[in-house]
């Protein structure tokens, strides 16, 4: 029993690695997603590029257009064109947003009158055009206040805890460890089994003297190293390369890991008994992955989607695990901090693994 | 030119037979229009927020009522224990914790200076930059309100004015987008693992036997694809107008022509992993993190290529999806013209031309 166990294991370890494009994708995959996720997720509306027509050419009107720099929130250029190419500026997307100050905006500034600034924005991007807008009433009222010599009377002070420095890097790196786990195990684990299948080798596998149990156990065990390895090569290189600060119990994140990795496994499993082909499971694999990455606030947060939508992500385990990751990584969240997430989760692995389990038993 | 018809025929029939990948590859942009056009929303609001009020006058529950009043912070389910905020920061029961120290009211009514508590929880930096910024209009707003209104000030009003997408409807700039990625992904994936069957199998050497060339058994193999996809690219539109309302002000014919483009391209980067890779795990996972994982990320689709390090910016030249994001934004919502997109159209026959060229080397040398 034992000993099929382990043969079993090494068969499949042999399989996996023999290949050296499948050796290289092993470590290519974290790296490749530790830099696209790390450096490119970053939603923050910056740099919008600012066409100015000015029609003042005053001191006062330089004057406003250079408080718009104010925060890195505005790239202001000076354009010469006329205010008729001002569309196609946008619709060539070098132009974001334009600025058209009127002929008469010193003259009425200094007789303490309000004056009107307009602003045209590329609405395609509708979350820049809104947040660029909001950007810009900010800065005006701050510029009027200047005018006037008025200083606000009540300030914020805040206090950012946990990534204070906003680094995106930090913020993705636990989504990364849970997102590989998720399409490492889910993927691998499917076509593995279909491939048994679509060889006509499951057939062989079953006729041995081995339990149809163990056979299950040895096929998935691999995968399950694996996905544990390569979270830790991803710990490893975000705590290294992107110096992201640890602050939790790396005991607890392992075990809750090895308890996700059940559930992903189980997925994996589900999706074999329900395909023919190594394409068809590629598809559902795929297709899963991303379901899961989306719902699960790995790129937006769940707050922001529709009500309908936010009921359907509580039947995506990674959102549990993605929580439970950034809360023991980022804020040092403790098993009591977390219960919700850690009993959900729990629940989540052992009905689908052991209903996949049982279904594939059953073939 | 028949035998290539030949080898389309064999692969159209091979698509054909496994009715459970074709019904897949059909259904899947649906259901990843539905998801994606839904799930993506870079606006961001409820933002769960407490405030501890230790002033309680008629001012501070003012200001706590403007916050939730607000789309942008909405009320946390439990209450927050006074003496240790942090803790529910800590399991994300709230994300901000607002502090109104005793004085407020006093401060507001005699001018003195006065500062507010915000405690953030930064994890997320979009959305910490979001509560930061939401709570100084708010406060700025409430403030505003407040001035003597017989006092007359020079002040600067902004009256915005939006262009293509008056109601700024987030869904109007990532469905479009979307077209390309889901093309993408489908044409990627399904090629990718053609080939490397073929090897898998063993039927690569009869193939291979068989009087043709090449070029002409790539080429018959993408055949099929471009069909497929073009439905799929179909499939998505017509979600996009039906579902989510996104207007279509350019030319269809421009659009065709460009997608074509576009698929071909796609599909020559799947037929040149597949003619790099041995068996279809492989092929898969390659395709995944050499072509989809880049598309979606440096195309443009989500985030900003202008936000990234110039390395990766650079980096994003390459990637096709780059150009056919802009093509499709161009010409959906804006109405852009063939003379504003013709440069990005030649880049992508461009790599195309490199795709084929090299994927065409390997397999023949393969041969020999």
């Amino acid at each position: 029993m034992w000993r099929a166990f382990v043969g079993l294991v090494k068969k499949e370890f042999i399989q996996i690695l023999r290949d050296p494009n499948m050796l290289r994708l092993i470590f290519m995959m974290p790296l490749i997603q530790l830099i696209l996720f790390g450096y490119v997720v970053n939603t923050e509306v910056k740099r919008i590029a600012l066409d100015v027509y000015d029609f003042d050419r005053s001191y006062l009107s330089r004057e406003f257009v250079n408080s718009m720099r104010a925060g890195n929130y505005f790239v202001p250029s000076r354009s010469e064109v006329s205010l008729r190419d001002l569309e196609e500026r946008f619709k060539d997307g070098s132009g974001e947003m334009a600025l058209v100050i009127p002929q008469d905006f010193s003259e009425k500034l200094v007789k303490g009158d309000q004056v009107t600034v307009g602003l045209v924005a590329d609405g395609s991007n509708s979350n820049s055009a809104l947040v660029g807008q909001g950007y810009a009433a900010q800065i005006a009222q701050k510029f009027s206040r200047q005018q006037a010599n008025l200083s606000p009377p009540v300030e914020i002070r805040q206090q950012v805890l946990y990534n204070p420095e906003a680094e995106s890097v930090y913020f993705m790196v636990p989504g990364i460890v849970a997102a590989l786990l998720t399409m490492l195990s889910v993927m691998l684990t499917s076509m593995a089994i279909v491939r048994e299948r679509e060889r006509g080798t499951l057939e062989q596998l079953l006729v041995t003297p081995i339990s149809t149990i163990t056979l299950l156990v040895g096929k998935i065990t691999p995968f399950a190293i694996l996905g544990l390895f390569e979270m830790v090569f991803v710990l490893m290189v975000g705590v290294l390369w992107f110096g992201i600060p640890f602050v939790g119990s790396p005991v607890l994140l392992f075990a809750l890991s090895a308890v996700y990795l059940l559930a992903a496994l189980g997925i994996g499993m589900f999706f074999s008994t329900v395909t023919t082909t190594q394409q068809q499971a590629m598809f559902f694999a795929w297709f899963f992955s991303i379901f899961a990455l989306l719902t699960s606030g790995f790129f937006t947060p769940i707050a922001n989607m529709p009500q309908w939508l936010q009921y359907i992500t509580y039947l995506n385990p990674m959102r549990y695990f993605l929580s439970i990751v950034r809360g023991i990584m980022m804020k040092g969240a403790g098993f009591f901090d977390l219960l919700p997430d850690i009993t959900a989760q729990t629940v989540f692995a052992i009905v689908i693994f052991s209903f996949s389990a049982l279904r594939f038993t059953k073939r | 030119m028949r035998r290539l018809r030949f080898i389309a025929q064999k692969e159209f029939y091979h698509v054909l037979r496994d009715a459970r990948s074709l019904t897949i590859v059909l259904a899947m942009p649906m259901i990843m229009t539905f998801l994606y056009g839904y799930a993506i929303n870079l606006d961001t609001e409820n933002i769960v927020i407490s405030v501890i009020d230790y002033d309680k006058t008629s001012e501070s529950r003012n200001l706590a009522d403007r916050l939730y009043n607000s789309t942008y912070f909405s009320m946390p389910k439990t209450k927050v224990d006074n003496l240790d905020p942090e803790c529910a920061l800590r399991s994300g029961r709230t994300q901000a914790v607002l502090i109104i120290k005793p004085g407020f009211a006093k401060a507001l009514h005699t001018g003195e200076p006065f500062s507010l508590g915000l405690i953030i929880d930064g994890s997320d930096n979009n959305v910490s930059a979001a509560i930061q910024n939401y709570a100084s209009i708010l406060l700025q707003r409430f403030l505003t309100e407040r001035l003597d209104p017989h006092v007359r000030l020079p002040v600067v009003k902004i009256s915005p004015q939006v262009l293509y997408n008056p109601d700024l409807q987030s869904s109007h700039f990532f469905v479009p987008a979307l077209v390309a990625i889901i093309l993408l992904m489908v044409s990627a994936l399904l090629t990718s693992v053609t080939i490397s069957r073929e090897k898998e199998t063993g039927t690569i050497e009869q193939l291979l036997t068989a009087p043709v060339k090449p070029i002409e058994i790539l080429l018959g193999k993408i055949l099929p694809y471009v069909v497929i996809a073009l439905i799929d690219g179909i499939i998505v539109l017509i979600f996009a107008k039906i579902v989510f309302g996104v207007p279509f002000v350019g030319s269809h014919l421009l659009l065709l022509g460009f997608g074509l483009i576009y698929i071909s391209t796609s599909l020559s980067i799947g037929i040149l992993i597949s003619s790099l890779v041995k068996t279809q795990q492989v092929a898969m996972m390659f395709t995944a993190i050499t072509t989809l994982l880049p598309s979606v990320m440096l195309s443009g689709f989500i985030f900003a290529i202008k936000n990234m390090p110039v390395a990766l910016q650079l980096l994003s030249y390459i990637i096709p999806a780059r150009y056919f994001v802009t093509i499709i934004r161009g010409i959906m919502l804006k109405g852009a013209g063939l003379h504003v997109l013709a440069g990005q159209g030649l880049i992508l026959l461009l790599l195309m031309t490199i795709a084929v060229f090299i994927a065409s080397r390997k397999f023949s040398t393969k041969v020999g």
